[in-house]
């Protein structure tokens, strides 16, 4: 089961308002939606470990670092995203990181954590 | 208010004798129904009775008053009583008694250590001295025991008894209140917990901290029922006044927890989240490493990728 953390990404919130708005619709039931939010939980994990390549470097002052459940949660202030092509300064950006060990096994638990973490931040 | 402070405690045992007897005649009542003593009933008189002239009245006896009749008998008036002053020859007052025959029946299962001395009521005279009327909490205690107790309260001055007996019965329980107690200005039910003055005897001290509890529930009720005309308006003023502070001492106080709360949701709320998995993190002291990986990096309404991530950052 992969991690529903993709979900709150402008392609996964995108996802879910158009599912919303065809469940209001009853043009799909809430199951389905259901099962297409699964099935892009699946895609998004494969296509960032497989097609994606690329590497970044930040730096800036941390605010607040937070460990639950696994799931770390982080404030930066006045952070530099550094990559080969192009240079980002945010004054304040929050990460956060579920386990991505290969070791640690990826339970429902686990996967609906880093889904709560990454929604609870954004209300 | 003056109790008589210049009666003679040796009354005290006088007085003791004739709550015993009213105290038995209550239960005689509740449990055989022997006795002609009436319940009163919003309409109905249940007794009356004398007090010794010379006494400035409203008088107020607390709770915890022990008393002793001729026989011997012990009885003990948990509830505060306070006498009136009436006109002579006026019925006592028609104090709504709804509860007492409730209390008779809470109170009939069960049997009490009063030995059954046969005391028929005796009928007043009240020719020379003005008739008196009690007025008393109206509460009902939940504990039997208490009932019975509270029941003898409420029918103590319903009874009929010897002029000689009651002149100094509720003479000396007017005595043998507490003088040092300090009773406040107003002819209610006396508050006994809190720091109590100098107490004659040790039970007045016990009866008021055991009974606290509905101590508070009879001043708030016997606050309610007496003195629900005179101070309705007032109590109105005082109780909205005292929400309207409470409102206004509340606002101060959420706005300054609101200051502080709204720190901690917009230090998350940001638009610049980064989602993603962790490979390592590091702390040295101060220094947090970071090595992520896999992660969408959204901002400045923009979407970034990476599959791997190294950050560094000072707390």
């Amino acid at each position: 089961m992969a991690y529903q953390l993709y979900r709150n990404t402008t392609l996964g919130n995108s996802l879910q308002e158009s599912l919303d708005e065809l469940i209001q619709t009853q043009q799909i039931t809430p199951q389905l939606a259901l099962q297409v939010l699964l099935q892009f939980d699946k895609a998004i994990n494969t296509a960032l470990a497989n097609r994606v390549r690329n590497r970044v470097n930040f730096r800036g002052s941390l605010n607040t670092y937070r460990f639950c459940d696994n799931v770390w949660t982080f404030v930066l202030n006045d952070v530099e995203f550094r990559e080969v092509t192009e240079l980002v300064k945010v004054d304040k950006v929050k990460i956060v990181a579920c386990d991505g060990k290969s070791d640690s096994s990826c339970s429902a638990a686990d996967v609906l954590l880093c889904f709560c973490a990454s929604a609870l931040f954004f209300f | 208010m003056e109790l008589g402070k210049d009666l003679k405690k040796e009354n005290f045992y006088i007085l003791e004798v004739i709550v015993q007897k009213l105290l038995f005649n209550i239960l005689s009542l509740v449990f055989s129904s022997q006795h002609n003593v009436l319940f009163q009933n919003n309409s109905e008189t249940l007794a009356t009775f004398s007090l010794p002239a010379g006494l400035a009245y409203p008088v107020q006896i607390p709770a915890g008053v022990t008393l002793q009749t001729a026989s011997g008998q012990l009885y003990k008036v948990n509830v505060p009583v306070v006498v009136t002053q009436a006109p002579v020859g006026q019925q006592p007052a028609t104090q709504a008694m709804q509860k007492v025959t409730e209390w008779r029946e809470a109170s009939a299962p069960q049997p009490t250590a009063i030995p059954p001395n046969p005391i028929a009521p005796h009928e007043v005279e009240t020719s020379s001295v003005p008739a008196q009327s009690v007025t008393q909490p109206k509460t009902i205690l939940p504990s039997s025991k208490e009932a019975i107790v509270i029941l003898l309260g409420q029918l103590l001055p319903f009874y009929k008894l010897d002029f000689s007996e009651f002149t100094t019965v509720m003479f000396l329980l007017a005595i043998h209140s507490q003088l040092d107690l300090g009773y406040s200005q107003f002819s209610d039910i006396v508050q006994l917990d809190g720091p109590a003055g100098n107490s004659d005897l040790e039970e007045e001290e016990e009866v008021p901290l055991e009974e606290n509890d509905f101590l508070g529930i009879i001043n708030a009720e016997a606050m309610k029922a007496l003195q629900e005309g005179n101070e309705s308006s007032d109590g109105n003023s005082i109780s909205s006044s005292s929400d309207g502070e409470g409102a206004d001492e509340l606002d101060p106080l959420n706005s300054g927890d609101d200051v502080i709360e709204q720190d901690i949701p917009d230090l998350f709320d940001t638009d610049n989240v980064i989602v993603c998995q962790y490979d390592k993190i590091h702390r040295s002291k101060n220094r947090w490493k970071f090595h992520l990986k896999d992660g969408v990096m959204c901002y400045g309404g923009r979407d970034y990728v990476f599959s791997k991530a190294v950050g560094e950052a000072e707390w």
